[in-house]
């Protein structure tokens, strides 16, 4: 099996490589007690518009900023959907810096941002845009919110919408 | 018996130095990154080592407890 797709969910289960394939996929490492933790919201917002067969946001918890995702399995997936009430799938915590960095944040930090740069996630709710044919397309930095222009232009050029 | 705590500014935080947040993360710093998210008076604190990958980031004047200073090579 490919390394970079073998995840698993925030309950422990694998996830179904299948449920992914033939979709873009947003790809967001994300944290509960960030500044930009409301993001959730637009994130929710693209699931809502653009989530279906062809495209799933992705949310990967990660404590490696500031230790702002310290919290088990269970209380994260209870603060999304109290919170945000996300509807789009999430994985257990990884590393997505780092020396135990998993494979597909390996693979998808190779990818540069709209500035040239690759190299390490920044913080959190950093953004890739992974085509369903599995290229990375865009990388979008943290403070770029899921609603802004760029993000939606880029779903949409994706889509082909 | 209270305890002594030492504190160093995020600003003056050297490579090597090992620091305390007031939320109890501990790093030992092995980079230092200026103008944080493009932000002139932000930093951000960076362990990559085998023990850990943690960044922290901090306004320059930010109080952090000093648990070690980096040891210096004596000549």
């Amino acid at each position: 099996m490919d390394a970079r797709w073998d995840l698993r969910a925030i309950d422990g289960e694998p996830v179904d490589s299948a449920a992914l394939e033939g979709r873009a996929l947003l790809v967001v490492n994300v944290a509960s007690r960030c500044g930009l933790t409301p993001q959730y919201e637009g994130l929710e917002r693209l699931q809502r518009s653009y989530g279906g067969a062809q495209f799933t946001v992705l949310g990967v918890p990660c404590n490696q900023f500031g230790g702002q995702e310290p919290g088990g399995a269970e209380e994260i997936q209870a603060f999304c959907v109290a919170t945000y009430a996300t509807s789009f799938p999430l994985t257990e915590k990884l590393d997505v810096n780092g020396r135990r960095q998993h494979p597909l944040y390996a693979w998808l930090t190779s990818a540069p941002d709209g500035d040239g740069r690759a190299g390490e996630v920044e913080w959190n709710f950093e953004k890739f845009l992974v085509s369903p044919d599995r290229q990375v397309v865009k990388r979008f930095r943290p403070a770029v919110e899921p609603q802004d222009a760029r993000v939606i232009g880029a779903i949409e050029a994706l889509l082909g919408e | 018996m209270s305890e002594l705590v030492t504190t160093i500014r995020a600003g003056e935080v050297s490579v090597g130095d090992r620091v305390r947040t007031a939320d109890a993360l501990e790093l030992t710093v092995t980079r230092v990154d200026e103008d944080f998210m493009g932000q002139p008076n932000l930093l951000a604190l960076v362990e990559d080592s085998d023990v850990q990958w943690l960044k922290i980031a901090a306004p320059r004047d930010f109080e952090l407890e000093l648990i070690s200073r980096a040891s210096k090579l004596e000549i």
